[in-house]
């Protein structure tokens, strides 16, 4: 069970990670407007 | 207003301030012939001036040299839409970038001003058959979208923390005596520490805000108790966490914390994207066009300017049926306005040369130029506007329900932990810390922090799925205290339009054909009679079949003219459409709402004119009385017209003849008298009444500054909906104190049982937790339908 001392702070420093990520997200704004760009996808170019 | 011209006691009071509302005619909801409308072009020309479009553009960030301009997207259904217009707009040569939101009805577009002007992309929105508004909330907008941004991101690292930090705990919960080693066990509760940092100092910001606010201000809310619990709980868990011999003992609270953080949080964000949703939908407006009006050059020509670009001692045309750009003097021309919107009187004024005219009041017989004494902020529409300020300053508050419990409750909980500190203080200073520290864990104030906001935000959803929109949340604890409502005749009770009720006609004649005739010859006027008789004209089979020739008006009479049959070719000279006196004709009922028709030989028709009461204001009515509710009813309409309408609703309170100020006067009388109002309206002048009163609706198609003002605004043309929200408010208010009592109760059961030493600390948490899901789920109760809610 030794791997454990590795996992557990690499799981901390994964979630300081997927934080930074959403943070990125936000800030372009990737949640301003949900419904429009889920359908952009679904119109011809 | 002009019963004086028709000699007819037509009521036609605040229907038109609504359309010389400032600083423009309103442009919401949009008139029918919005898209073939001239003057839409020349305002739309307006906008080409680089002054005028830096209301609502801006440089572009991301494409240097090119700029971004927002719009209002109005006539919008569906995300079809949407893509239509993106389309259009980047077909247009120096257009860049066009995206449209279905959602919000809102469209950027990023341009270039050496290719194309906003008058070349607006004309291409409207040949798609759509109409833009340049979007001057913009600042507004921003600013409210760094807010929502901020509070998702305080929202999910509270979510993504919590998640991790219950993966951490869910070993010592799980694990037998000796399954987990100390090392392992030390390892989980630091990484839980780490990950707890970031909730604590970010996601809690707000609450340590609020509550050092409190603090400053000598005020408890519920923020404070949350912010002392929070601050407990996590240094009580670093001492467990790193110091597990301590005086706090060994064990920690990491995830209960996060947990409470992320429920209460949650509850914020939901608060927030509802408050934004109803604020994009009321700051849209305020998107407006610009005004153009007629200035007088000095060559003695006409230019069209902003209304924005006036200045005093500027000559300006202004023509019939459109509203006074400012203050000022009558310099050449007579006519006759309708200054309703500052007085509240219905009878329109007769102005000549050298008398003056209010900005807003609306010009009604013939084109008179008008040398500017007062613009903006000096005009008698800006004093309208700081009477509802102050109005709305001084409005009565109710201290709020939670805030209420909420101190003697952080009182009783500080007493009992330092008693129980105290008490086993003889037995060691430690145990006696430890004892107090459960007590404040215990009391943690998760579930009475929830009790409210779950409860409302329940409420205010259904709401809005009715199509109520709910301004404040609080709202709807003073909408459940209310004992009276103040009802607004014209435009609340009544549809805002006359409509043409009874014909009489001459024999030989008939109604459609009486009808048809007088039609024609009003189309030519821009008075409420004549506007309602052309469009009970044009709606009979015969509506096309006679022009109108020669038409003269005659200020406060009548028209005269004469008509040519289509079909024959026959002209009918000599016909009068107007009051009594003027067609001299009348034998019989010369009183009333009436208007006649004669030609050279005599009389031909009369037609009986009247407001239309709502279809369901009857049944609103009945529905408040069956309240328990007592109903008033304000009009600046006169006393007779006033009366009639009452007395078909069965109101027995009418106060009639009011200006805005009396209106106000009136309500602050009532609620000298300890009654609590809540006040329906439209109007402009009804703005400074709905500011003053505990609780207020702007209902039908009401003008943006009476929405800007209500706490509750009904969309679309229900009144039932005021009933509605009544009960639904009672209904909430009763489920709060449910979720009140029962966090309470939880709370002061627990306390003993801390205070003697009985309750672990993992079973404080789970306690805790479990009252927290009971108060969200009676708070679920309120989310269902509103009419189904009825009963």
């Amino acid at each position: 069970m030794d791997i454990l001392y590795l996992l557990i702070p690499l799981s901390v420093v994964l979630v300081f990670f997927i934080l930074a990520g959403l943070w990125w997200a936000i800030h372009r704004g990737q949640f301003d407007d949900i419904e429009r760009e889920g359908e952009r996808i679904l119109e011809d170019p | 207003m002009l019963q004086v011209m028709f000699g007819a006691t037509v009521v036609a009071d605040e229907s038109q301030v609504d359309r010389v509302q400032l600083p423009v005619r309103r442009t919401s909801p949009v008139p029918v012939d919005a898209l073939i409308d001239p003057t839409v072009d020349a305002a739309a020309q307006l906008l080409d001036d680089p002054q005028e479009w830096a209301t609502f553009s801006r440089a572009s960030e991301a494409h240097p040299g090119w700029i971004e301009s927002n719009l209002v997207i109005e006539g919008m259904t569906c995300s079809a839409c949407a893509v239509t217009i993106e389309h259009a707009l980047c077909a247009m040569p120096g257009v860049q970038r066009a995206d449209v939101s279905a959602a919000s009805h809102r469209a950027t577009i990023v341009w270039s001003p050496d290719e194309v002007q906003p008058s070349g992309w607006i004309a291409a929105i409207r040949r798609a058959g759509y109409i833009p508004l340049p979007a001057n909330d913009s600042s507004a907008r921003a600013a409210r979208k760094q807010e929502s941004r901020t509070a998702l991101w305080r929202w999910l690292v509270a979510g993504l923390c919590m998640m991790q930090v219950m993966m951490y705990a869910y070993p010592a919960y799980v694990a037998l005596p000796g399954d987990l080693s100390a090392e392992s066990e030390r390892l989980l509760r630091w990484a839980s520490w780490v990950l707890s940092l970031p909730v604590v100092l970010f996601s809690c910001g707000p609450f340590f805000r609020n509550a050092l606010r409190d603090m400053a201000q000598r005020r408890i809310s519920m923020d404070l108790p949350v912010a002392i619990a929070l601050v407990i709980t996590f240094a009580v868990s670093s001492a467990g966490t790193f110091d597990p011999q301590g005086p706090f003992g060994r064990e920690v609270f990491f995830d209960s914390l996060t947990m409470f953080v992320f429920f209460l949080l949650t509850g914020r964000w939901l608060e927030l994207r509802m408050r934004d949703r109803t604020a994009g939908a009321l700051e849209a407006m305020v998107n407006r066009m610009p005004e153009v009006v007629q200035r007088r050059q000095a060559d003695g020509s006409f230019e069209a300017v902003s209304a924005r670009r006036l200045c005093v001692g500027d000559i300006v045309r202004v023509l019939a049926g459109e509203a006074m750009p400012a203050d000022g003097v009558i310099v050449q021309g007579t006519t006759q306005v309708d200054q309703s919107l500052l007085t509240g009187e219905s009878t329109p004024v007769t102005r000549g040369v050298g008398t003056p005219v209010v900005a807003g009041s609306f010009n009604l017989s013939a084109a008179v130029e008008v040398r500017v004494e007062q613009v903006g902020e000096q005009t008698r529409f800006a004093a309208i506007v700081a009477l509802v300020h102050s109005a709305a300053t001084a409005k009565p508050r109710l201290a709020q329900l939670a805030d209420r419990i909420a101190k003697p409750f952080l009182i009783g909980v500080l007493l009992a932990a330092a008693g129980a500190a105290a008490f086993w203080w003889s037995y060691g200073p430690g145990h006696a810390l430890m004892v107090a520290v459960a007590v404040l864990i215990v009391t943690c104030p998760c579930a009475l922090s929830l009790a409210t906001p779950t409860a409302m935000l329940a409420g205010a959803g259904t709401l809005a799925r009715a199509g109520v929109l709910v301004r404040r949340l609080q709202a709807l604890e003073a909408l459940a205290a209310v004992d009276s409502v103040v009802f607004d005749k014209t435009g609340t009770l009544t549809h805002d339009v006359l409509r043409v009720e009874a014909v009489d006609v001459r024999a030989g004649l008939c109604q459609q054909q009486a009808l048809a005739m007088a039609g024609a010859l009003a189309q030519q006027s821009l008075h409420p009679v004549a506007r309602a008789l052309a469009l009970a004209g044009s709606a009979t089979d015969q509506g096309k079949r006679w022009s109108a020739q020669g038409v003269v008006e005659q200020a406060g009479e009548g028209l005269s003219g004469s008509l040519q049959d289509a079909h024959s070719g026959d002209v009918i000279d000599g016909l009068r459409l107007g009051s009594a006196r003027f067609c001299a004709p009348v034998t019989g009922d010369a009183g009333g709402a009436t208007t006649h028709l004669c030609d050279a030989s005599g009389w031909l028709a009369s037609f009986g004119l009247a407001q239309e009461l709502r279809a369901d204001a009857a049944q609103t009515v009945a529905h408040l009385r069956d309240d328990g509710l007592a109903v008033h009813m304000l009009s600046g309409d006169q006393r007779a017209a006033a009366a009639v309408i009452a007395g078909e609703l069965g109101i027995a309170s009418v106060q009639a003849e009011c200006t805005p100020d009396a209106k106000l006067a009136f309500l602050r009388r009532l609620q000298a008298d300890g009654h609590r109002v809540a006040m329906v309206g439209d109007g402009l002048n009804d703005a400074p009444v709905l500011a003053g009163a505990n609780v207020s609706f702007a209902v039908g198609r009401a003008t943006a500054l009476a929405q800007s003002q209500a706490d509750f605004v009904v969309l679309g043309e229900q009144l039932l909906r005021v009933p509605q929200t009544l009960r639904l408010a009672r209904r909430t208010m009763r489920v709060v104190r449910q979720n009140l009592a029962w966090a309470l109760a939880y709370n002061l059961a627990c306390i003993p049982l801390a205070v003697v030493g009985w309750i672990p600390a993992w079973l404080a948490g789970l306690g805790m937790a479990a009252s927290s899901l009971l108060v969200v789920l009676n708070a679920m109760r309120l989310s269902t339908d509103l009419e189904r809610a009825e009963g």
